[in-house]
């Protein structure tokens, strides 16, 4: 599934997300549940600038989550595998839910390139032995 | 008996108005930040932490 598509889905999905957008590993948005362009962006810098606050909190720099509840609203940030999904909500958010509707919608966007990968896999062998089908003949 | 059951009642009740008047008013904040080896941080308002990151959160919130 494209990000864009994945993106669809989650908002379909969760009726807390307000906003939400899909990072690329330098940061740009690769797909955003709104029209706004500047809006999207702004989001993804602060997703890209929360990340960057976090792993120097810790002892190991590899952020995999950040999540910061404030009377405003929320903002959520999950990263895995190299793609990075950003979210903001309203106050007082159901946080796991949330947590856990962006995981799916990170693991959707990274399923299809692995069945790619899996199917490209599959067909080479057989490729080979028509080829070497094809030399026999 | 009677007058210790009444004074009793009247302790609960002005405790639940107190924390009704001066507990803490809309939703809590808090923050929290987990890692890929596992670990995670929670982080209280008035920390360091928290400051920070509610100081770039804070502008996206706000749009």
């Amino acid at each position: 599934m494209d990000a864009a598509q994945a993106i669809r889905e989650l908002m379909e999905l969760s009726s807390q997300i307000d906003v939400a957008v899909v990072l690329g590993e330098d940061g740009s948005v690769v797909a955003s549940s709104s029209e706004d362009e500047a809006a999207s962006g702004a989001l993804a810098s602060t997703a890209v600038e929360l990340v960057g606050a976090a792993s120097d909190l810790g002892a190991e720099p590899d952020v995999s989550r950040v999540e910061i509840e404030l009377e405003e609203g929320a903002l959520f940030v999950v990263r895995e595998g190299g793609a990075t999904v950003a979210a903001r909500t309203g106050p007082e958010p159901t946080s796991g839910l949330v947590i856990y509707d962006l995981r799916t919608c990170l693991r959707s966007i990274d399923e299809a390139p692995k069945k790619k990968r899996a199917s490209r896999a599959n067909s080479a062998p057989k490729k080979e032995k028509e080829k070497g089908k094809e030399g026999d003949a | 008996m009677r007058r210790l059951i009444r004074l009793a009642i009247l302790l609960g009740l002005v405790a639940w108005v107190w924390r009704r008047i001066a507990g803490p008013s809309g939703p809590p904040e808090r923050a929290g930040v987990s890692y890929a080896d596992g670990s995670s941080v929670v982080l209280e308002p008035g920390s360091p932490g928290f400051e920070r990151l509610a100081a770039i959160a804070r502008p996206a919130l706000r749009q």
